[in-house]
């Protein structure tokens, strides 16, 4: 499996990287602005959107708490209409099922729709290992694809790219220079995934929400590609994180309602698409065989415990939109596949607290992003508490609970804390000069501590 | 009834599509489909995939061109999988408005994959049973 989340340093290394870079900084300013306004009038077009969000919160509570019951009826509804079940419980399984599935297929190519689930698992390293090419075909995950990079936002990965970036790579492909201009790129990219399409033996998607009673497999695209490689090639395989059921075609109309209004802002993705089961009798397109893998990777653990809120998440990413840590750090901090406050709560429970102990720290607890969670997952409380438990579980460092120990002593007594506030006072003008204090103040303004009107009186 | 028509027509052109009335126009090249529902909230046409409707002919060609019947324009979702209940076909597709894509500097480029015009004839219910 990839590393899923980044080494403890690294965030912020990378962090500061990018809140250097001028460009990056304007690219996630704007970008995260304009999806966050999009969201805001959507929700606002709605009738009763706190109404709404609380079934939705629900619905997929319902799941979590008999998710073996919907996998089995999910399983045994599509089964029933020709489709194949593959649970996977590793990222290990899931990949090597997808690349068995592509060599019987004799699969030279495998076109791929925007995907996080085949990011988790590192699919595409393990189709090249087996001389399968995978193409990723959404436009933003095929410039990440041709630069060797993965997705920074979930929703809008390639924010950090420039037109300019844009037309070298594309231009590289064409074996002619395309000019930096919105629709001779897209242009371009529309022709060289056209062929990819139709050359495809295998076409392989993720999926948004499968419905337990009919078996189906939902896909929201807009640019198409997610019909394309579910309805051209021979072959279809869904990758599918064994969470993202919802029990009825009813439940899936209030996630639908949700979904793209949060993500972008739009009222539905311009392609909604409900797959159930292969190609059927006297249709003549449309895929002969239909995989779906359902993928545990680490999720099953969540089902019981103070996380399992966490499984709620639908991946619309309106909480990076909203996370002023995320607004200036981006997404390349946090890891290579999931970002934000989301994937702040999410990769420590999927790789292990001692794997990503600067996650939960990637928040200021302002609770933007439990504002902003069309499910109503509590995300800043997930935060804190996944702090609580690297203290508990030892992964904070000594000094950092020797502090708290010292902090919580001397504050539950009145002398202690007039004596820390006299502490402060004299100890400000070393502040910006010493140890933590430096690291805390090189890049904020540090608060000044003043004579508290309490102390005044007394 | 006519306001469900008149509020998918509004939605329908604010996605970007364009609403014909009995007539649908020659444009050489087209993929015609024949759309089983139509929703008013959000200006989409429902494409079942079957014998008579193949996937590709709405996706493939660069203009597509859709008949809708008015009488099958329904208020939204709910509504749509009320009427379809649990006999789905083997592709549903909901298409809300022309392919599109903001992923180069967040600008919105229309026709990345999928079609880049989509027209929605409006199909009067006697228009189809004299064409039927």
């Amino acid at each position: 499996m990839p590393e899923l989340a980044q080494p403890a340093g690294r965030f912020r290394e990378i962090a500061r990287g990018k809140l250097a870079d001028a460009h990056t900084q304007q690219a996630l300013d704007d970008s995260t602005d304009r999806l966050r306004t999009h969201r805001l009038s959507a929700w606002a077009g709605l009738d009763d959107v706190e109404a709404l969000r609380e079934r939705a919160h629900a619905i997929r509570m319902e799941v979590i708490d008999d998710l073996e019951g919907h996998v089995a009826r999910f399983t045994e509804a599509l089964e029933a209409r020709g489709g194949r079940v593959f649970r996977a419980s590793t990222a290990e399984e899931a990949s090597a099922y997808v690349a068995e599935v592509c060599s019987r297929a004799g699969a030279k190519i495998a076109a791929k729709s925007k995907s996080m689930a085949t990011e988790e698992i590192g699919l595409n390293e393990a189709l090249s290992a087996v001389g399968v090419q995978p193409v990723e075909t959404d436009l933003g995950e095929y410039i990440l694809q041709l630069a060797g990079e993965h997705p920074v936002h979930i929703v809008a990965p390639a924010i950090e790219k420039t037109a300019e970036q844009v037309a070298e790579l594309l231009s590289a492909v064409e074996g002619t220079s395309i000019p930096p201009e919105l629709e001779a790129l897209t242009n371009a990219a529309r022709r060289q995934l056209r062929e990819t399409f139709l050359r495809a033996d295998v076409g392989i998607t993720g999926a948004n929400f499968g419905v337990s009673s009919t078996g189906s497999v939902c896909l929201c695209t807009n640019e198409g590609n997610g019909r394309m490689v579910s309805s051209i090639p021979r072959v279809h395989v869904a990758v599918m994180g064994m969470e993202r059921l919802v029990p009825t075609t009813a439940d899936l109309a209030v996630l639908l309602k949700l979904l793209a209004r949060s993500g972008t802002g739009q009222k539905l993705t311009v392609y909604t698409t409900l797959l159930t089961g292969p190609r059927r009798p006297g249709e003549e397109d449309g895929p002969e065989e239909l995989h779906v893998v359902i993928l545990d990777n680490g999720r099953s653990n969540l089902l019981r415990g103070r996380y399992r809120e966490m499984l709620a998440c639908i991946r619309c990413g309106a909480c990076l939109n909203v996370c002023p840590v995320y607004r200036k750090s981006g997404g390349a901090a946090y890891g290579p596949v999931y970002s934000g406050p989301m994937g702040a709560v999410l990769l420590p429970l999927l790789v292990g607290l001692d794997e990503a102990p600067s996650l939960p720290h990637a928040s200021s607890l302002c609770g933007a992003c439990t504002d902003a969670c069309p499910v109503k997952i509590p995300l800043h409380e997930l935060l804190l508490d996944l702090r609580r438990d690297l203290v508990e579980e030892g992964v904070a460092s000594r000094w950092e609970r020797l502090g708290f120990t010292l902090w919580s002593w001397a504050w539950s007594s009145r002398l202690g804390y007039r004596a820390s506030t006299l502490l402060a006072r004299l100890g400000q003008p070393l502040g910006g000069l010493l140890g933590p204090g430096r690291v805390w103040s090189a890049g904020r303004t540090r608060p000044r501590f003043g004579r508290r009107y309490r102390d005044r009186r007394g | 009834m006519n306001n469900l028509v008149e509020r998918f027509t509004a939605a329908a052109e604010a996605v970007g599509c364009h609403v014909h009335r009995g007539e649908a126009p020659a444009i050489e090249g087209a993929g015609v489909s024949t759309a089983i529902y139509g929703l008013a909230d959000t200006g989409s046409v429902v494409l079942a995939a079957g014998p008579d409707e193949p996937r590709g002919r709405s996706l493939l060609p660069d203009v597509h061109v859709t008949l809708l019947r008015e009488d099958l324009i329904l208020p939204g979702l709910d509504e749509l999988f009320a009427a379809l209940g649990d006999e789905l076909p083997s592709a549903l597709a909901i298409v809300t408005g022309p392919s599109r894509s903001a992923d180069i500097e967040q600008k919105l480029a229309v026709g990345v994959h999928g079609p880049r015009e989509v027209h929605v004839v409006l199909l009067a219910p006697a228009d189809e049973a004299v064409s039927a």
